[in-house]
């Protein structure tokens, strides 16, 4: 085979593991992101964080929040509620960061599939 | 309010579904941090002691429930890789969940459902009553899944994946678990209607069916679980490493299989006799 045929194949196998790998990860990420509080559920991304950051300003007591099935939910403690969103956020971003980092600098087959 | 796993096994000669039962579990017990109950038949249990896993059984599971076992001539195609074959599928009886469950909250899984995370644990208070799989969500990045993954029929409603369902023993639910049967014995009937294959009784059609029209004849994204991240029964679980696993996924339309591995993720492995080769490094996660 053509050397450069088979440079293209190999870069092709190997691309379509990183894509699995990135895949997956986000999955996990996407799972981490995810908070079940008083009933409601929430998907912790820019939206959320820039929403309540602005409702704390304004409030510091009980508001009300759509969750991601629009349905309202109480929160009791705004701040509260906010260190955990934020908390949350920042660990699996980090987690994510580091991982994909990880990923990307594994140059074979074998080292993405041992990440 | 108690909270708990239930999973249903039935054995058939192809597949030893109590060894499956209690690996996927042990893992959800343990990752999820509530009990599991295991609803059975009694020669399914004679298996287990004779293959000398009731005892571990009996540490994995809070409650194993022994039900008479369904009678059924459902059959399927299983694929091992690229070997296949048609064995008896011996799962009809899942609707009765909402009677044998000893939980308020239930979890009902598959036994080819392993669970790595506690993601599903932020669901156990969502003002919900009946929750299910939303989709199926194929861990190759290309497009292996047909209309049939997706929909009832050609022509049918949305399919919810009932490989993970969640419920509150109350009203609604009954309600929700009572379609279901309803469905499944008049099978034929919502095949002429949805326009779907009636040959083979599937769960995951009598569950999208219930759910359709509790809807209020509609799709509704809302009582949904996350989408169900799988391996097809084409893709080989290659090794078990720690909570590691690795896996070779069959690219479509090729003879080639790509390698990638998953740590720490929920994972729909539908290569059953695949998960069974590895039990031993699996059980040893429990």
């Amino acid at each position: 085979m053509d050397p450069r045929l088979q440079a293209a194949l190999d870069f092709s196998n190997y691309q379509q593991t990183f894509s699995i790998q990135r895949k997956t990860l986000k999955e996990k990420i996407e799972a981490k992101l995810t908070y079940g509080f008083n009933g409601g559920l929430f998907r912790i991304d820019s939206n959320l964080l820039t929403f309540v950051e602005m409702l704390s300003t304004k409030r510091s007591g009980g508001v009300v929040l759509m969750d991601a099935n629009n349905n309202p939910i109480l929160i009791d403690n705004l701040m509260d509620f906010k260190d955990e969103l934020f908390s949350r956020y920042f660990e699996a971003t980090v987690e994510y960061y580091e991982k994909y980092q990880q990923l990307k600098k594994s140059r074979s087959v074998e080292k993405l599939i041992s990440q | 309010m108690t909270i708990g796993i239930l999973m249903y096994a039935h054995n058939s000669q192809f597949v030893d579904y109590a060894l499956m039962s209690i690996i996927s579990g042990g893992l959800a017990k343990k990752h999820l941090a509530v009990p599991a109950s295991l609803v059975t038949d009694l020669s399914t249990m004679e298996w287990m002691q004779e293959s000398n896993i009731l005892q571990k059984a009996n540490s994995v599971f809070e409650h194993i429930i022994i039900v008479d076992r369904p009678v059924t001539d459902n059959r399927r195609t299983l694929c091992d890789g690229k070997t296949q074959a048609v064995v008896p599928f011996v799962n009809s009886n899942r609707a009765s969940a909402y009677d044998l469950t000893p939980y308020n909250r239930t979890l009902l899984i598959d036994s080819d459902y392993l669970i790595f995370s506690n993601r599903l644990a932020e669901y156990w208070n969502v003002d919900q009553d009946v929750l299910i799989g939303q989709s199926i969500n194929d861990i190759y990045v290309g497009d292996r899944l047909g209309y049939n993954d997706r929909y009832i029929s050609e022509t049918g409603v949305k399919l919810y994946w009932a490989t993970t369902v969640m419920f509150t023993k109350n009203n609604t639910s009954k309600i929700f678990f009572d379609t279901v049967n309803f469905v499944k014995e008049h099978y034929s009937y919502y095949a002429d209607l949805f326009r779907f294959d009636s040959r083979q009784f599937r769960n995951d059609i009598a569950f999208s069916v219930a759910k359709h029209i509790l809807d209020g004849f509609k799709s509704s994204a809302v009582g949904t679980l996350p989408p169900v991240l799988t391996t097809l029964d084409t893709d080989v679980l290659t090794s078990v490493d720690h909570d590691r696993l690795t896996f070779l996924i069959a690219a479509p339309l090729s003879e080639k299989y790509i390698p990638t591995s998953i740590s720490n993720t929920d994972i729909h492995i539908m290569n059953k006799q695949s998960v069974i080769r590895h039990a031993d490094q699996l059980m040893e996660m429990l």
